[in-house]
C-alpha cells in the first residue's frame, strides 16, 4: 500500500509512461514503486521509480523468499494505462480536489486499488484488474557514454516548441562547439511540401555539457514529449546520455524522491555501414538496447540468473561489453 | 530572383505576425507578391461557392528594416510566390521576443522562403531557430490571375460598429439562419436581419456614422444624390461573415461597410493597421470577402472604390 506526497507528480508520470504505451508495469519492491514501460516495437521505454520516501505511507512485503523455487509472483504485473489515466485526469486540479490517495494491491483478487479521498468525503475507488507478467527491465549503461548534456526542463521545453506537435521524428546534432535540434527528413521527403526548421544552442546553455565524439541521433520526439512534461512538473533538471547514431539515447530525471528514464531507440543510417554484407537490407534499423527476462519478484542485478535474452531487434554489437557492465551499471 | 528582408523592431514584428495570423486563418494557400516598395498577399478565389477572396497590401517600409529584392527581370521587377500561410505563422508565433527576424528566398532541394529568428538565450550567444518554408514560384505568364481587384460603385458607406459586438450578433443569428441581411443608409443607421419560417431577428445599429468619401475618379457618383434614409441591403452566406470576424486579429480603429447597387456588398474595416473589405458577387449565391489591410490611414486612398 502507498500514500501519496504529490498526486500531481504521480500522475504526470502516468501520463508520461502513456506517451510510450497502452501498459505498463506496476512493479513495487522494498525501496519503492517502479512504474515501466516498452512500446510495441520495443524502439521506447521507461521507467519511473518513486522511492519509498515519495510516499507519506509505503508498505511492501515481499511476496516470495529468495530460496522458494516455485514461482509466487503476483507483482510486478502488468496495468491497462487507458484504465489508470481516468484517475489522474485532470492533474491540475487532482491536488486541490484529492486530500489523499492510496494504491493497494490485492493480489488473491488480481487487482490493484486505486483509492482517492476527495473533499466533501467523497471517495472514489478504482479496482483495476491486473496481469500478471514478466518483469520487465532494461539495461543501459549511461554512464559509458561519451556524451552528456544536463539541462533545466524549461530550456528543452523552449526548443521543442518551434517544432509542430505533429512532428515525429527530430535529430540532435553535436560538436564541442554546438548543439543543433532539427527535423528529420527520410531521404524521399517531398520538400516542396515539408517545412523543416532547426534551432542552434550554445553549449553555454547547458548545465553540463559534455561531448566525447561528435554525433548526429535522430530519435522519436513525441514519445519524448511525455517525458518533457513531467520533467517541467518536478522542476528536475534532464540528463541526456547518448553516443554514435546507432546507440539508444537516454532522458532522464533524477532526485531524492524520483528517478525517471526514457530510453529511445536511435536511427541508423545505412551509409554508415558501407561495408555491410546485405546491400538490400532495410535502409534503416533501430538498433537498441537488450531486454532481459527474469523470472524473480525483485530484480537485482547481483543475481545474473538471467533467462531469455529478450531480442526484437538488431542489438548492439557490444553485447558482452554491456553484460560485463552489468555489475555497475545501474539497474532501471 | 533574390529576396531578404529584416524586422528588428519588436511592435512591428508583432504586428505583421497577427496579419499573418489573419490570413492563415482565411486560407490554406496565399500567393505573395514582392515588389521594391510592397508585399502583398493575395488570394485569388477560384471556389465556386463562395470563399475568401483577398487582397491585402503592406508597406514594406512599415515592417522592414532591411528589404531587397531583384524580381524576375528588370522590366518585370516583381516575384509571385505561393505559400501555405498557416506555415509562415507557425514561424512567427515563437519569434515574438526576437531580436531579429530575417526572411530570405533560398534554394536548397526546391524554392523556400527561409526565417531565421534570432532569440535571446541565457549564454551570451543567441539561439537561433530556422525555418524552411517551401515555396511554388508562379511563371510571369499567370501574373494576370492575381491583378487588383477592381472595385465597382458603392451605394452606401457606413462605419461599423464596435467588431467585438457585431461578431457576438453574427454568431448568434448563426444558429438560426444561413443567411444573413445587411441594411445600411446614409444617416449612420444599420441592420443586421435574418429571416425564417418561424423567426425573425433583427439587430439595429444607429449613430454609426458615415465616412465622407471624397470623389476621386468619380467612384462615389451613384452615391451621391441618393435618399439618405433609403436602405441599401445586400445577403450574405453568415458562414462566411462570422468567419471573417472570427478571423480578425488586427484591431480596427474604425470599420466601414459600404453598398453596392443591388449585385454586391463591401464590407470594410478601417483601422490604423486594417482595412477589411467583403463583398458579394451575386445576389443570395455567392460570397467573396474581399480583404485589402493598409499599414497607414494615409494608404487608404480610396484606392479600392
Amino acid at each position: 500500500g502507498a500514500c501519496f506526497l504529490s498526486l500531481a507528480v504521480f500522475g504526470r508520470a502516468i501520463h508520461a509512461i502513456a506517451r510510450i504505451s497502452d501498459e505498463f508495469w506496476f512493479d513495487p519492491i522494498e525501496k519503492g514503486l517502479a512504474l515501466r514501460s516498452v512500446n510495441s516495437s520495443r524502439s521506447a521505454y521507461a521507467c519511473v521509480f518513486f522511492s519509498s520516501m515519495f510516499f507519506q505511507h509505503y508498505c511492501w512485503t515481499a511476496g516470495t523468499q529468495p530460496c522458494q523455487k516455485e514461482k509466487q509472483l503476483s507483482l510486478p504485473c502488468k496495468l491497462i494505462i487507458k484504465s489508470v489515466l481516468p484517475v489522474f485526469r485532470c492533474v491540475n486540479v487532482l491536488e486541490r480536489n484529492v486530500e489523499k490517495c492510496s494504491i493497494c494491491s490485492s493480489p488473491s483478487e488480481q487487482h490493484i486499488t486505486f483509492q482517492l479521498l476527495c473533499r466533501h468525503g467523497v471517495v472514489k475507488t478504482y479496482n483495476l484488474t491486473f496481469q500478471e507478467c514478466d518483469p520487465l527491465q532494461a539495461v543501459f549503461a549511461k554512464h559509458m557514454c561519451p556524451n552528456i548534456l544536463k539541462v533545466h526542463s524549461r530550456l528543452l521545453a523552449d526548443v521543442m516548441i518551434h517544432f509542430p506537435s505533429s512532428q515525429e521524428e527530430i535529430t540532435l546534432s553535436v560538436t564541442p562547439v554546438k548543439v543543433c535540434f532539427k527535423s528529420y527528413t527520410e531521404e524521399d521527403t517531398d520538400f516542396s511540401r515539408t517545412m523543416l526548421t532547426e534551432i542552434q544552442l550554445s553549449p553555454e546553455e547547458f548545465d553540463y555539457f559534455q561531448v566525447g565524439v561528435d554525433s548526429a541521433v535522430t530519435f522519436c520526439l513525441k514519445e519524448l514529449r511525455g517525458l518533457l512534461a513531467f520533467s517541467e512538473a518536478t522542476s528536475v533538471p534532464v540528463s541526456i546520455h547518448f553516443d554514435r547514431c546507432g546507440r539508444p539515447i537516454a532522458f532522464s530525471i533524477e532526485d531524492l524522491l524520483l528517478e525517471a528514464s526514457f530510453i529511445l531507440a536511435t536511427l541508423c543510417e545505412a551509409e554508415k555501414e558501407a561495408a555491410s554484407p546485405e546491400p538490400n537490407c532495410h535502409l534503416y534499423k533501430y538498433c537498441i538496447f537488450q531486454f532481459h527476462s527474469l523470472f524473480f519478484g525483485a530484480v537485482s542485478y547481483k543475481e545474473k540468473a538471467i533467462g531469455d535474452t529478450f531480442q526484437s531487434l538488431v542489438t548492439a554489437s557490444d553485447t558482452e561489453e554491456e553484460l560485463g557492465a552489468l555489475q555497475s551499471s545501474p539497474v532501471l | 530572383m533574390r529576396f531578404r528582408a529584416k524586422i528588428v523592431d519588436l511592435a512591428c514584428l508583432n504586428h505583421f505576425s497577427r496579419i499573418i495570423n489573419t490570413i492563415a486563418k482565411l486560407a490554406k494557400t496565399c500567393i505573395l507578391r514582392l515588389t521594391v516598395c510592397k508585399l502583398y498577399f493575395i488570394l485569388s478565389d477560384k471556389v465556386a461557392n463562395g470563399g475568401a477572396s483577398m487582397w491585402c497590401e503592406l508597406s514594406q517600409g512599415n515592417f522592414f528594416d532591411e528589404f531587397q529584392m531583384e524580381g524576375v527581370a528588370a522590366e518585370h521587377n516583381e516575384i509571385y510566390l505561393e505559400f501555405v500561410p498557416e506555415n509562415l505563422w507557425r514561424a512567427f508565433k515563437t519569434a515574438q521576443s526576437a531580436k531579429a527576424v530575417k526572411i530570405k528566398l533560398t534554394n536548397k532541394h526546391c524554392p523556400c522562403l527561409r526565417v531565421a529568428v534570432e532569440l535571446p538565450s541565457l549564454s551570451s550567444s543567441s539561439r537561433i531557430v530556422t525555418h524552411d518554408i517551401p515555396v511554388g514560384v508562379i511563371p510571369r505568364r499567370m501574373w494576370n490571375d492575381f491583378r487588383e481587384p477592381s472595385v465597382p460603385d458603392f451605394d452606401v458607406s457606413i462605419y461599423l460598429p464596435v467588431l467585438k459586438t457585431m461578431k457576438s450578433v453574427v454568431e448568434r443569428m448563426k444558429n438560426l439562419s444561413n443567411f444573413i441581411v445587411i441594411e445600411a443608409n446614409l444617416s449612420g443607421e444599420m441592420n443586421l436581419k435574418i429571416e425564417t419560417d418561424l423567426v425573425s431577428v433583427t439587430t439595429h445599429f444607429k449613430d454609426l456614422g458615415n465616412p465622407p468619401w471624397a470623389s476621386e475618379d468619380g467612384y462615389q457618383s451613384s452615391a451621391q444624390g441618393r435618399d439618405v434614409e433609403s436602405m441599401a441591403e445586400a445577403c450574405i452566406d453568415i458562414k462566411k461573415l462570422q468567419q471573417l470576424l472570427a478571423g480578425q486579429q488586427v484591431n480596427p480603429t474604425k470599420a466601414l461597410c459600404s453598398k453596392f447597387n443591388s449585385s454586391a456588398c463591401e464590407l470594410q474595416l478601417v483601422g490604423s493597421f486594417a482595412i477589411l473589405s467583403f463583398s458579394r458577387i451575386s445576389v443570395f449565391i455567392f460570397v467573396c470577402l474581399k480583404v485589402n489591410i493598409f499599414t497607414a490611414p494615409e494608404d487608404f486612398q480610396y484606392l479600392y472604390f
